[in-house]
């Protein structure tokens, strides 16, 4: 594994190389590199396998993480492939002529971050989300509550109290505050 | 047409005689997976109430509502949540944010009701099937949605603290104010363990906005005193913090401190003051205290013309003569008792009441007095050779100390007490130069002192020799020692029930000499000023008063507060008796502007 890390390394440029759990590798290449270095990985060393393609929205950094999470059955080693992208008008090329599957993940990034991959098939079609008319619902600034609270309905006659004001009314009416 | 078409429907009927392949019943024969986010599992004994569930739950899904049985627990709202499945979509958030890690998921997850309104029950109240159940989704052991432990605070080593009087805490800077601040899950429960009812968890919130100003104005709505409880209060608010179930509480009392010591005071007129209308009642207040300066703070803010007699030649008290600079400087206690002064309280040092100012005179010439004279009188050891010259007060040390003034102990002493008094006067002498013994009755384990005074005491390296009892003081012959003998105790249990008693052992007695004996194992109060005639009327049990509703007295113009009238003893109790005195003194000479009366 360290002698392909290091290949890779001079090759594609990788950096940020973690162990995080007993053989699951992560780490990290520029967007630049990133088709060819999973292509390379799935034709050369044995990562024959997607498992699964995911995003994380680091809203503060203003970039979206997306992990290419590689199987090899061979030495049944992971390898996690992290790529940035910008947030803003978020795009990223399609892989689904890698993996045919590539696809479905590429259709549910559209969805639920907004992330465009050119060429993928059926992309502007709802995935899970049918008639959903807002942001993006996984993009960490779209208010969840916000959206419950608006579109769901309410039960009759439900009352909830805060803590601090019931136990004030129960055990101290007439201290605390402005009195 | 073969003959096997022919007859195949026949051979299919005799199928509907055997054992059919699929399940009849799948639902009830497939158990939902060991972590399962099924229905709610909250063990409601455990659950405190805090509201997190609620408030983390981004569908609305949790109320809070009442449960008797719950209700005026130490540290427990007495609300448990209410699930309404109408809208929960099971993401567990409630969950993994529960800070009494009570609240948990069953793997079942079938329940058919004809009823809608049924799906929406109290979890661990109301009955269910799978409140015993051990599988579903459990929070992961050392997962927590805020780190459990808080931002270690920077203070002096023992070995540099002894040095000197400098103060040991260094108090946060505002990177690690804002990394603390954002611990807080805002459930409030500590507001109601706080004597003065603080707004702890809008003051937090002010540090994680970074509008300290607003921090400031939230502290003095309750606390006059906000500097010196951010550095000594008995942070009872700290006991109760949901937060400290799983890991360690919010470091309420530090937090406090940052707000403090972000503002200048010259600062605190332009964001504190407001518009003070002269209502042209008089009161009189007796004792520069905590509890004293709180109350003619907020009696001043409501307008009244307020007089603090004090005896000693500055304000303070027991902040000033009782606890040492190394906990809390005197620059701290003067920026609030100076804002106090600012707002127009008149204070009158080196004036004591029966001499200088008789008590008779102030009932007649005040619309209202408001007492809050503390306990000042070290209370008797009890044993022969008490009255040796070479033993003396922890109040009297600690006192000498506060003023410059070297208490003459000399380098080996003995501490004789378990109280706050106590470690503090032990603390001291190490600073002296001093080596200490410190004499407990008791175990460790049942010292009254803070627990952090008890430890840094110990790291300062005092001696804290547990079951000790005096038992007389001998005269060496030399005018700069005395002699001790003292007993080992046994602890024993007390068929009543009460807490163990500890039995001088005669025969482990032993005896060693000091440069002096510091007594500080209580205080009593002295309350010769106020005429026996009047003492008579009012309720004085074991030296202290027992206060009626509003710190109120027997005798109406009376109010009362502070050590000598709460069994607490602390400053923030002080400062709440202060506060509520000055509401009760409001309701009764302004009874038309409160609706209750």
């Amino acid at each position: 594994m360290n002698t392909l890390l290091d290949r890779l390394a001079t090759d594609f440029g990788i950096y940020d190389i973690s162990d995080r759990k007993p053989a699951i590798t992560t780490l990290k290449v520029e967007k630049q590199q990133a088709e060819r270095l999973i292509r390379e990985l799935r034709d050369r060393e044995g990562y024959t396998h997607l498992n699964f393609i995911t995003c994380i929205d680091y809203i503060e950094q203003g970039i979206f993480t997306l992990v290419y999470m590689l199987h090899n059955y061979g030495d049944k080693s992971t390898l996690g492939v992290e790529v940035d992208i910008d947030r803003e008008n978020a795009e990223m090329t399609s892989i689904h002529t890698l993996w045919a599957q590539a696809w479905t993940y590429q259709r549910e990034l559209r969805e639920m971050f907004g992330i465009n991959f050119p060429g993928s098939p059926r992309q502007e079609e709802d995935f899970c989300l049918e008639g959903w008319d807002d942001i993006p619902p996984m993009r960490r600034e779209f208010n969840t509550k916000t959206y419950s609270t608006e579109t769901f309905g309410h039960r009759e006659g439900r009352v909830s109290e805060d803590p601090r004001e019931h136990m004030k009314a129960q055990l101290y009416p007439t201290r605390g505050g402005d009195n | 047409m073969s003959l096997k078409d022919l007859l195949s429907p026949f051979f299919v009927w005799q199928r509907a005689f055997e054992k059919p392949w699929t399940n009849m019943r799948p639902i009830e024969e497939r158990p939902g997976a060991p972590a399962y986010r099924g229905f709610h599992i909250n063990l409601a004994d455990s659950c405190i109430g805090c509201g997190s569930c609620h408030s983390i739950c981004q569908n609305e899904a949790i109320d809070m509502v009442p449960v008797e049985e719950f209700s005026g627990r130490p540290g427990d709202s007495g609300l448990r949540p209410r699930f309404d499945y109408g809208r929960c979509c099971w993401c567990a958030l409630c969950v993994d944010i529960c800070t009494a890690n009570s609240l948990h998921m069953s793997n079942e997850y079938t329940w058919l009701a004809r009823d809608p309104t049924d799906y929406h029950f109290t979890a661990g109240v109301e009955e269910k099937p799978w409140q015993d159940s051990e599988l579903g989704y459990h929070r992961a052991e050392g997962y927590h949605l805020y780190p459990p432990k808080r931002i270690d605070m920077d203070m002096l080593t023992a070995d540099e603290s002894v040095q000197s009087f400098d103060e040991v805490v260094n108090g946060y800077s505002e990177e690690q104010a804002k990394l603390e601040a954002d611990r807080c899950v805002e459930c409030g429960i500590c507001v109601a363990t706080c004597p003065a009812h603080m707004d702890v968890p809008d003051y937090i919130r002010s540090i994680r906005d970074g509008d300290f100003e607003t921090g400031l104005q939230l502290m003095y709505r309750t606390n006059p005193f906000p500097a010196t409880c951010g550095r000594i209060c008995t942070h009872r608010c700290e006991e109760v913090c949901p937060v400290g179930i799983t890991g360690q509480p919010i470091a309420i009392r530090w937090l406090k401190r940052f707000i403090v010591d972000q503002v200048d005071s010259i600062d605190y007129a332009r964001i504190l003051d407001s518009e003070i209308i002269e209502n042209g009642h008089k009161v009189a207040v007796i004792g520069a205290g905590p509890g004293g300066l709180s109350a003619a703070y907020y009696l001043r803010k409501k307008g009244y013309s307020v007089t603090v007699y004090e005896s000693q030649e500055t304000g303070g008290g027991m902040l000033r003569y009782g606890v040492p600079s190394y906990r809390l400087p005197d620059d701290a206690l003067d920026k609030d008792i100076d804002y106090i002064i600012s707002v127009g309280v008149d204070i009158r040092y080196n004036t004591i009441i029966g001499k200088d100012v008789m008590f008779e005179d102030l009932l007649g010439e005040y619309d209202a007095i408001f007492l809050s004279t503390g306990l000042s009188v070290p209370s008797s050891m009890r044993i022969n050779g008490e009255d040796h010259p070479r033993v003396l007060s922890g109040l009297q040390v600690l006192a000498d100390v506060a003023r410059g003034k070297d208490p003459g102990i000399g380098r080996k002493v003995a501490v004789i007490g378990g109280g706050n008094v106590a470690m503090d006067a032990a603390r001291v002498s190490r600073r002296l130069g001093a080596d200490v013994d410190i004499l407990y009755r008791r175990r460790i384990s049942e010292m009254p002192a803070d627990p952090e005074e008890i430890k840094e005491s110990q790291e300062e390296k005092c001696n804290l020799v547990e079951k000790a009892i005096p038992v007389e003081i001998m005269d060496t012959g030399s005018k700069k020692q005395v002699t001790i003998k003292w007993g080992e105790a046994e602890m024993v249990q007390d068929p009543k029930g009460g807490r163990p008693r500890p039995v001088l052992q005669e025969d482990r007695m032993h005896t060693e000499t000091y440069d002096c004996i510091i007594s500080a194992i209580g205080q009593g109060s002295n309350l010769d000023f106020i005429t026996p005639a009047v003492q008579e009327q009012l309720a004085i049990e074991w030296g202290k008063f027992t206060p009626g509703e509003y710190q109120r007295s027997e005798l109406e113009k009376i109010f009362v507060g502070g050590d000598v009238a709460n069994r607490t003893a602390d400053a923030i109790s002080a400062i709440e008796d202060g506060h509520h005195a000055a509401r009760g003194i409001d309701r009764f000479l302004k009874p038309g502007a409160y609706a209750e009366n």
